[in-house]
């Protein structure tokens, strides 16, 4: 049986998006089962839900050249290599 | 001393600035090359506790663990936000809390939340692994949860 701390955590990471799918139904139950680890899943869901319409908004009035800045600060500050 | 060169350039530029404010306090019982690798190393010291801070432990991992009792269940459960509430007021939250991440976990939360693009796109564009870009992602939520929620998931103005 997984934990609210397991759930809750994989949630948040992301890292359900590439778990097996014994994982994913065990965090679906779960969810079924668990008010807490449900009302996590609605404040995540809120704030993905917020990021789209704030992308939206940003899409709406962004200058042309945004794009290309953002990808030029970040190519020009490649991160240093990962520790495990 | 662990850095790449453009932050070494800066780390010596900062040296000698401190070197100048403070040579006053200078007494000459030391080298000046002494007292010069003292502050360089003080800088380095401050610099790599910064770095630590961004990236490898984060203040708010502990604010996730703590909402759980040892046996992984919660001991400070979630409140989900306000139905009620539309995704515009918290959108505007949002922006202003977004403000207050660190630029790498800014970068990964919009990214990943944003542009919406899946993880592994998202650690080459950052240079760091899945993992991390999982971790930072974790972080990034964290902070934000904890501001939204300060904010009453609503914006301030």
């Amino acid at each position: 049986m997984m934990t609210c701390k397991e759930v809750a955590t994989l949630l948040s990471t992301g890292e359900l998006d590439h778990a097996s799918w014994l994982r994913r139904l065990a965090v679906r139950l779960h969810l079924a089962m668990c008010d807490r680890c449900a009302a996590f899943k609605r404040q995540l869901d809120a704030m993905a839900r917020a990021a789209a319409a704030l992308g939206r908004r940003l899409e709406a009035d962004a200058p042309a050249d945004l794009e290309a800045r953002v990808v030029d600060r970040v190519t020009r500050t490649p991160g240093a290599p990962d520790r495990p | 001393m662990g850095f790449g060169a453009a932050e070494a350039d800066d780390l010596v530029q900062d040296a000698f600035v401190t070197f100048l404010e403070t040579m006053d306090r200078f007494e000459g019982r030391a080298r000046v090359s002494t007292w010069l690798h003292g502050i360089l190393h003080h800088k380095a010291q401050e610099r790599r506790r910064a770095r630590t801070r961004d990236e490898l432990v984060d203040p708010i991992d502990d604010v996730f663990e703590a909402r759980f009792a040892a046996d992984g269940r919660w001991s400070q459960p979630p409140v989900a936000p306000d139905r009620a509430l539309a995704s515009d007021e918290i959108a505007a939250a949002l922006a202003e809390c977004l403000d207050r991440l660190s630029p790498l976990q800014r970068d990964v939360f919009a990214l990943r939340q944003i542009q919406e693009l899946p993880a592994e796109t998202v650690s080459k564009i950052v240079g760091r692994t899945v993992t991390h870009v999982g971790v930072l992602f974790h972080r990034a939520r964290g902070h934000l949860r904890t501001c939204l929620e300060e904010k009453g998931w609503k914006a301030s103005r």
